[in-house]
């Protein structure tokens, strides 16, 4: 008899050794809390929603207008303001519709999508944020070095080139940082998932 | 109307329980990870429960959402153990007094279907299940041709383990 079809057959008589359950029990049970990684997702996900918006809850906003104003980035700030209300709004609700899509009836291949997609959207998010710190960061470096306050206090001798390299190593450094934590995350929480999917997938044919 | 359907479902999962247990000994290999995977699928089959509107079987959906937790959703607690590598088995099976009876046999297989990985896993289980390529197809949101390829694969597999 073939191997497997003997394992088959071993299979089935294995059933009336199977634990037997009582409806109590399963009642508990079900009302337990659940390890599922999509909870974990959400939690997470929501939290690197916000975290890039915390350090503005700090700011004290009419010293950060008179600074805006002492370099002449008034009409910057409120430009780039709507520009990260407009992407955050557009952000969450990609991320809520993903999100809301996730279902264990789907297929084994739908439920894996929709859960990498729902992190997509946290992952263009989290792009979008750390590419606009070099952004950012260099405007406000330009105007700095420009400004005649910081000009003065910089020794005679200091050439801006040197000034201007340290100040994209700095920006480089959090960048990555911050890009390393965010890889870590992402690979602690679907690793797994990406590589059953790429093996689901596997074969060309689907 | 809630409590209606609670006692339906705990009704519908008590007779069908043994499907979930199954799925258990596929993905796990001690006692506690057993009973984990048993409550984590329990949980997330009520979780979709109101979604389920009986077009298919409830064994049919409820292989599906089992398949779902243990392949994806389902998170390992630090209680289960660490099996070892795949490569220890294959020699074990070389090197130690191997025996050709059925049960040595089987115990093999066993042991080798616990390191698969969770989608040849899933395979073999709907294989050991009879269902056929279509529902294979299905549940795994797959071609059957891919099925079909995937399958002879993992069933060379654990024949090469038996036969090396």
């Amino acid at each position: 008899m073939d191997q497997l079809e003997l394992l088959k057959k071993d299979w089935k008589k294995q059933e009336g050794s199977l634990p037997k359950l009582s409806r109590e029990d399963i009642s508990k049970l079900i009302h337990k809390k659940s390890s599922s990684i999509v909870k974990w997702i959400f939690i997470i996900s929501v939290l690197e929603l916000i975290i890039p918006y915390i350090p503005y809850l700090f700011i004290d906003y009419s010293k950060n207008t008179e600074f805006a104003k002492e370099f002449g980035l008034s009409s910057f700030f409120i430009i780039f303001s709507a520009i990260f209300y407009i992407v955050i709004i557009y952000f969450i609700f990609r991320f809520y519709k993903n999100y809301k899509s996730i279902s264990a009836n789907s297929n084994s291949k739908e439920l894996m999508q929709n859960i990498i997609k729902t992190r997509r959207a946290v992952k263009h998010y989290i792009w979008f944020n750390l590419g606009m710190i070099p952004l950012m960061a260099s405007i406000l470096f330009y105007k700095i070095f420009n400004s005649t306050e910081f000009l003065e206090k910089l020794p005679e001798e200091t050439s801006m080139t040197s000034v201007w390299l340290l100040a994209f190593i700095f920006i480089l450094i959090t960048v990555a940082l911050l890009w390393l934590f965010y890889r870590l995350l992402y690979g602690i929480l679907l690793n797994k998932l990406r590589s059953n999917y790429k093996e689901l997938i596997s074969n060309g044919v689907d | 109307m809630t409590k209606e359907l609670e006692h339906k479902f705990v009704g519908d999962l008590e007779q069908n329980q043994n499907i979930v247990h199954k799925v258990c000994r596929i993905y796990t290999n001690n006692q506690d990870a057993h009973n984990d995977l048993f409550q984590e699928i329990s949980i997330q089959l009520w979780k979709a429960y109101p979604k389920f509107r009986g077009e298919a079987k409830f064994s049919t959906w409820m292989y599906r959402v089992a398949l779902n937790t243990a392949i994806t959703l389902y998170r390992k607690s630090k209680r289960t153990i660490k099996t070892q590598d795949f490569d220890s088995v294959l020699y074990k099976i070389e090197s130690s007094e191997y025996d050709d009876t059925e049960e040595e046999q089987l115990k093999v297989l066993y042991k080798a279907i616990h390191h698969l990985s969770d989608i040849e896993k899933a395979l073999i289980f709907l294989y050991l299940e009879d269902k056929n390529y279509r529902e294979i197809a299905e549940t795994m949101g797959i071609t059957e041709v891919n099925a079909r390829v995937k399958m002879n694969r993992v069933k060379n597999k654990l024949k090469k383990i038996l036969n090396p």
